[in-house]
């Protein structure tokens, strides 16, 4: 019995017939691709994980913000290692075998004192494990536009000295609770703070300027010192044109390491250009390590300056160690991300308007010695220039073109992690947020309307929204 | 006969349990959950809090031995010291194989163990007319004058050839107030742990209910896994490589004692038994037990590594800071090891875990 000897087609035939109609199948595709221009990926198609784009690390423990960006060579390898084992060394006071120079004023003792897990730490000042250090000025500005110096203090306050020396003066930070009503009736309470400073070494003047900072996370500036300068200028809005009630400027700085004015990128009022020239700064004014590139004590001019003749104390591989740790520190990847109601979040935290400042995707240059950090798309959430945030936040010092009401969009990227890296966790420039939500409601000025809307919503899309920024 | 039903029921109870693999897999996620949920009330009722517990014995110990060394210094009685002082860092540096909580978070570790001495400070403090007291320690502006390495240095002087002749009534002094202040130090690190204290052990306890710092089961085992990885890189690309790299005796922490191989081998030693649930001889249920209940083969390698790790210290003769010069292979070969374990922790066994516990 046959079934096919009937069939009137012919089987080789039909079989070139079939290789015709793959062939066509198969090219069509290609062809369709063709006609289409090629395009960026669509939204869905990245990985929204990826805050740091390929710098990206999936580590959600306490040592989140402390890891090494994959793909750099062995010998790269050993520098971060060295730069991580130098943030980790404790400075002891000069002459001495390791680690000498600390002081003999300082506000502490090695970085990551200060930085906790290459976070954030306490805003408390003048104790061993504190982690905010008060800025200071008088009216006027150096010779570059930035702050004026204190005569007799500098632009820093030293609050801690080595055995048999004098602190500059004692910061004494007291709080005042505010409640803060919603329309539904629930309470958040918000801690006012005051900075008064006593035992002041040699008195002040009347008019001085005091800005109170909290050391911030380390990782993640390699990837914001490669976002092109165009970019970052391209969201300014000096004058307001579109209207939007925020402008949004940058501030240019005069940076130490290339000796000219720069783009700030770095502190709190974006008043530092490089990683190099802040992490040498941090090194001479918080611990008093002169350097290369500060290479003068932090207390010169004073008494009890040391009359040793060992600076800079800091050899330059060490701070070009802490440099590059500081570029290839890796982002850590978010959490949740496919949970509805961190999505949900997410919409309504560019609803209400925060990712006008907070840029939730900016692509990263070129720097072909950097291939892991360049041309990545990146999730820093944020436009890197000036706000206005209104009284509730303002320090009254300016810094460069920073205003005393303005502050720079710090990065949120990690934020959601604080609560690993640093037990209890603390948010804004002075800590004074115990929660995201104290930090939300704490936005004045410029933020004023996205902060409104954001009281506006109903309880549950307010914590979808913080669900949304504990997710980063 | 009988000989035979008995091989006849034990192969029919074979075949039922092959018959029924549904409830079989049951029971077993049933075990593997009440297993997990075991690990982590052990790692806090027979790892974490006796660790503490411990080290606030060995502090009280230490204290009174110097207390006594204040009182009659002579040469018995700074033995004693230097024994206690020992024992206390036996204790400390196996502790240092789960360095999460508060212990990190309150910043204890650098209150006890900040490494380098401050020698000029110290000789400017002794030689003041500070009065010594605790209040006065508690009010210096650095750590490196508080904690074991100061001690350490007052105890065996630069050289290890102490005498309790060349001991000066400040330097006891101030000693004796070190060990006071250790003494509240490990105080506080207890009962930060403990339910009349901060109660750190529960929100361990309550990891996987949504509540900060575990908001699920997975994070808690992952922050114990990745504690164990982190001491073994603290002791194989810090302690040991730096001074190794740098052929520097004087950055090897420890020296005055020649305690730092003891040291960096407690702190692995440490780690082990936190893995297996066999800390400071209290025997429970730990990752080992979680391992091999799903990948036995995983649990052998990281018990092999961790002896190889381990046994490795062994084949050094010399005090560290010698050994960095004179027994190079040795002291690489620990590193190595140390190395090959603390890939196998972060990878294999953090793999295991996001694998196996979803919760």
């Amino acid at each position: 019995m046959t079934i096919d000897s009937g069939l009137p087609v012919n089987y080789s035939t039909m079989r070139i017939r079939k290789i015709y109609i793959v062939a066509t199948l198969l090219a069509l595709p290609s062809l369709l691709v063709m006609c289409t221009k090629p395009s960026a990926f669509s939204e869905t198609e990245y990985d929204p994980r990826l805050s740091g784009g390929a710098a990206t690390v999936f580590d959600e423990t306490s040592k989140a913000f402390g890891n090494m960006v994959t793909g750099l060579s062995v010998y790269d390898q050993h520098i971060h290692s060295l730069g991580d084992n130098s943030v980790d060394q404790t400075f002891v006071t000069a002459p001495a075998p390791n680690n000498s120079g600390l002081g003999p004023i300082f506000n502490n003792v090695s970085c990551r004192s200060c930085h906790h897990n290459d976070g954030k730490g306490s805003p408390t000042t003048g104790t061993v494990t504190s982690s905010m250090l008060m800025r200071l000025s008088i009216p006027g500005t150096d010779a570059h536009g930035g702050p004026l110096a204190v005569p007799g203090y500098g632009l820093q306050l030293q609050d801690l000295a080595i055995f048999g020396k004098i602190a500059e003066a004692k910061v004494n930070i007291s709080y005042v609770e505010e409640i803060f009503t919603y329309a539904d009736q629930n309470i958040a309470t918000l801690r006012k703070p005051t900075y008064t400073l006593t035992n002041t070494y040699l008195s002040l003047p009347s008019n001085v300027m005091i800005s109170p900072r909290m050391a911030p996370p380390f990782f993640g500036l390699g990837l914001i010192s490669l976002i092109p300068e165009s970019t970052i200028l391209s969201f300014a809005d000096e004058n307001d044109a579109n209207g939007d009630g925020i402008s949004g400027r940058p501030n240019y700085v005069y940076d130490a390491t290339n000796k000219k004015m720069m783009l700030g990128r770095f502190g709190m009022k974006a008043n530092t250009a490089t990683i190099l020239t802040q992490a040498a700064a941090a090194y001479q004014q918080d611990m008093g390590i002169t350097n290369r590139i500060f290479p003068q004590e932090s207390s010169f001019g004073q008494t009890q300056l040391d009359p040793l003749t060992d600076d800079p104390e800091l050899a330059d591989t060490l701070l070009d160690a802490v440099d590059y740790y500081l570029l290839t520190l890796a982002v850590p990847a978010r959490r949740n991300t496919t949970d509805p109601q961190v999505i949900q979040g997410e919409k309504l935290f560019a609803q209400v308007g925060c990712t006008n400042c907070h840029k939730p995707t900016i692509q990263t240059g070129v720097d072909v010695r950097y291939p892991i950090l360049s041309n990545q798309r990146i999730h820093p959430y944020t436009d890197l220039l000036l706000h206005d945030m209104g009284d509730g936040l303002a320090d009254g010092r300016p810094d460069f073109n920073a205003t005393g009401s303005e502050w720079k969009t710090p990065a949120l990227w990690g934020v959601g992690l604080f609560e690993k890296t640093n037990g209890t966790p603390f948010y804004l420039h002075d800590g004074r947020a115990r929660t995201l939500e104290e930090a939300i409601l704490w936005h004045g000025g410029e933020a004023t309307k996205a902060k409104q809307q954001f009281v506006a919503l109903p309880q549950t899309d307010r914590d979808n929204l913080i669900r949304f920024l504990k997710s980063l | 006969m009988k000989k035979l039903i008995f091989i006849f029921a034990a192969m029919g109870c074979i075949a039922l349990a092959s018959c029924s693999k549904d409830s079989d897999t049951s029971t077993s996620q049933a075990d593997f959950a009440t297993l997990k949920d075991s690990v982590l009330i052990d790692f806090v009722a027979k790892t974490a809090i006796p660790g503490y517990e411990d080290l606030l014995a060995k502090a009280t110990t230490f204290d009174n031995v110097v207390t006594a060394l204040n009182a009659a210094p002579n040469a018995a009685n700074l033995a004693s010291a230097q024994t206690a002082w020992r024992n206390m860092r036996s204790t400390w540096e196996q502790c240092e194989g789960y360095l999460i909580g508060p212990v990190e978070d309150d910043n204890y570790d650098p209150n006890m163990d900040t490494w380098p001495v401050d020698y000029v400070q110290m000789d400017s403090l002794l030689a003041s007319s500070n009065t010594l007291e605790v209040a006065n320690i508690e009010a210096l502006s650095t750590l490196s004058l508080r904690g074991y390495h100061p001690i350490e240095y007052i105890l065996w002087g630069t050289d290890g050839q102490r005498t309790a002749e060349s001991l000066t009534a400040r330097q006891i002094k101030y000693i004796n107030s070190l060990t006071a202040d250790l003494k509240n130090t490990c105080t506080k690190l207890r009962d930060s742990w403990i339910s009349s204290g901060g109660n750190y052990g529960a929100k361990v306890l309550a990891a996987g209910k949504g509540t900060q710092p575990f908001t699920t089961k997975q994070s808690a085992f992952i922050a114990i896994a990745a504690g164990l990885a982190d001491i073994c890189g603290e002791v194989g690309d810090s302690k040991m490589k730096d001074p190794y790299d740098a052929k520097n005796p004087s950055i090897v922490e420890s020296p005055f004692s020649g305690n730092s191989l003891a040291d960096f081998k407690n702190n692995i030693t440490g780690a082990y038994n936190v893995y297996m649930g066999k800390f400071l001889g209290n025997e429970g249920k730990a990752l080992h037990h979680l391992v091999a209940a799903k990948n036995l083969s995983l649990d052998n390698k990281i018990q092999q590594q961790f002896a190889a790790a381990i046994g490795s210290f062994d084949a050094i003769t010399l005090p560290y800071e010698k050994a960095i010069i004179s027994e190079r292979v040795q002291s690489l070969q620990v590193m190595t090891n140390l190395a090959t374990l603390k890939t196998t922790l972060e990878e294999d066994l953090n793999k295991f875990i996001v694998d196996n516990i979803n919760d």
